[in-house]
């Protein structure tokens, strides 16, 4: 925030508003600015001055592959939660204001649990002795307990559980915005449900989507708890990958040329955000 | 032809222990202009709404040429409607809007495009097309609207409360509009207002909701000079009502006593009273007179105010028993000798133009 209206202020910004950010500024610039500085210098000094680690890190297979995976998991995690997120928010888009909040609270309760009692609570639950396999197998659907965890079907249903608030509350903003009415218009004009959807609430609620898709997206690059516990090795993610860069194998030169990559890329998906949020903004005048 | 086009047979709407609509029968011949007049939470939104299988009725059945739309889900209706608020689509163009309903129907692009000229042109926003419903004014997107709800040549065209969100002068230009795209398409119109000045300007037919019951059905003249009830005669035009007894009904004419005293006879009643019952007598503005005509009925009045507007006079009486009384005679009865403010006046009225109402 701060940033930004300097930006915008220019100089008569700098002379207005900089007192009272400066303390601010100096704890961004201290936390924030110096460990980047410094993980970027690693990444190009440690063991020696150069760019072998990202050499190392583009060249080698294993590498490439994690990249490749860390892109695939987050995107299937983003599709996932945009179909479990919309229906939800769109009934909590219509649903009278009383029982929305009460749905809203238990979203929010949800936020609110520590992450790792979460992923425990999906461990217990996936595995192949844990409650849903047992379940099923006692219905007589399986006979064999299907493998829930240490895999992508595992990493997806934990990782889009905890990325489900992150997607449905900017949606419901967008469906909000849309009037009922002109849902019954498209119906009486002779749009089926389906045509309807298509046709007018999915274009309609596209900014919401947008908005949430690509938070669910950014952060899901850059997960580390759920992958570690509910994946396996096979599709590790880079978090995963990073953090064992450096605790296994002390490699902070290769850790942090990663972590770097991995910087930039989600900057870059912020700024494509800020950009398309931007735009519509100005350009549409809905 | 004799077959009925669109038939409302004795349909009810609840919502739990609340009876929105009361068994309502309405028999609409095609290219018929109906509509539904009535306050609000009358239950004519809610009969409209049957019809446009928004809402089921609790029971009752709606046919259109004989066959039931119940089991028909909205989007296979075939209705065009025309609501109360904007419901364009936001993202799509005007002509985008207006074809829509085609689009959806897979008509060949040629008949698309050819059609949504002719709406285009029907509501004159030929150039309009290409803008989006956040660039047009209230007015423009109502119209844009009833484009788009006659793009597919529904046979029957819902309207709820079309100029309600409008100021007074555009509601005005758009009922003309609509009165003539009636009459150039020729399609039936089902109306909901709350307006019985839009009602009287727009309608073939009238019918007044009261509590979820038709009060009375007719032509806007029916209503006026032959209201059923109390309430018909104050919802449509300007009333007076004066509290009386009634004496005797003679040969369907009435004798009834006023709260001053003065005897008035040869009235229309609604039913039949007794003798003694207490009711109360309604004469419109527009019949009384300050000038006797042939078999009119006298009251004696204090003049309080008068005004003068040039084609009319607008005169303030009140009787012994202090009763309020609008005038306002016609070009025809203006007696400007008789005018004048003060005690000791008279009015007059024909008492077939007035009516017996129970108190």
């Amino acid at each position: 925030m701060q940033g930004s209206s300097l930006r915008r202020g220019s100089i008569a910004g700098l002379t207005a508003g900089s007192g009272s950010a400066l303390p601010a500024l100096l704890l961004v610039g201290l936390f924030f600015i110096v460990p980047v500085v410094a993980l970027l210098l690693r990444s190009v000094t440690d063991p020696e001055p150069g760019l072998q680690n990202y050499a190392a890190l583009f060249g080698s297979g294993t590498y490439v592959r994690v990249f490749l995976n860390t892109f695939l998991v987050a995107a299937v995690v983003t599709a996932v939660t945009i179909l479990v997120a919309f229906p939800v928010a769109w009934m909590l888009a219509i649903m009278p204001p009383a029982y929305g909040s009460i749905v809203f609270g238990i979203i929010i309760l949800s936020m609110w649990t520590n992450l790792l009692t979460r992923t425990y609570a999906w461990m217990v639950l996936l595995q192949r002795t844990g409650v849903i396999n047992r379940t099923l197998m006692g219905l007589g659907i399986i006979q064999e307990p299907l493998p829930l965890i240490n895999n992508l079907a595992g990493v997806t249903i934990g990782m889009v559980y905890i990325m489900l608030p992150f997607m449905i509350l900017p949606l419901v903003g967008t469906l909000r915005a849309i009037d009922p009415m002109t849902l019954r218009a498209a119906a009486l004009c002779g749009a089926s449900p389906f045509q309807a959807f298509r046709r007018i609430l999915l274009p309609l609620s596209l900014p919401g989507i947008a908005a949430g898709g690509l938070m669910v997206f950014v952060m899901s690059l850059g997960y580390f708890v759920t992958p570690a516990l509910l994946g396996g090795t096979s599709n590790m993610m880079l978090a995963e990958m990073i953090a064992q860069t450096v605790q296994s194998l002390l490699n902070w030169g290769l850790g942090s040329a990663a972590a770097f990559v991995l910087l930039v890329i989600t900057m870059a998906l912020y700024a494509l955000q800020l950009r398309l949020v931007g735009a519509r903004r100005t350009g549409g005048g809905l | 032809m004799t077959r009925s086009f669109l038939s409302i047979r004795a349909v009810r709407k609840t919502f739990g222990a609340f009876v929105a609509v009361h068994d309502v029968t309405i028999e609409v011949p095609r290219g018929e202009f109906l509509t539904f007049l009535g306050p609000s939470g009358s239950g004519k939104s809610t009969t409209l709404y049957a019809i446009a299988g928004f809402q089921d009725p609790t029971s009752g059945d709606v046919l259109l040429e004989d066959k039931s739309l119940l089991a028909v889900p909205s989007h296979k209706r075939n209705i065009g409607m025309v609501f109360q608020r904007y419901t364009l689509f936001p993202n799509l163009s005007v002509a985008e809007n207006v074809a829509f309903p085609l689009s959806v129907r897979r008509r060949p692009d040629a008949e698309v495009k050819r059609k949504v000229a002719d709406m285009l042109a029907l509501v004159r926003l030929e150039n309009f097309a290409d803008r989006h419903p956040g660039a047009l004014s209230g007015g423009q997107q109502q119209r844009v609207a009833l484009a788009r709800a006659l793009a597919y040549d529904p046979p029957i065209l819902l309207m709820d409360e079309p100029l309600s969100a409008l100021d007074k002068k555009l509601r005005q230009e758009i009922q003309a509009e609509i009165r003539r795209i009636h009459r150039e398409t020729g399609v039936t119109i089902l109306y909901v207002t709350h307006d019985q000045e839009e009602a009287l300007h727009l309608s073939d037919r009238i019918a007044l909701f009261k509590e979820g019951r038709i009060e009375q059905i007719g032509t806007g003249e029916d209503l006026y000079v032959r209201p059923a009830s109390e309430f018909v005669a104050g919802f449509i035009g300007n009333s007076n009502f004066l509290p009386a007894e009634h004496l005797e009904t003679a040969a369907g004419a009435a004798t009834v006593r006023l709260a001053d005293g003065s005897i008035v006879t040869g009235l229309t009643a609604a039913e039949a009273f007794s003798k003694g019952q207490k009711v109360r007598l309604m004469v419109r503005p527009e019949a009384l007179s300050l000038a006797p005509g042939p078999a009119s009925a006298a009251l004696a009045v204090d003049i309080v105010d008068t005004a003068f507007f040039g084609d009319r006079r607008r005169v303030l009486a009140r009787t012994a028993s202090g009763d309020e009384i609008d005038v306002r005679p016609t070009s025809d009865t203006i007696d400007p000798a008789g005018a004048a403010a003060g005690s000791g006046q008279r009015i007059y009225f024909d008492p077939a133009s007035a009516f017996l109402f129970p108190a």
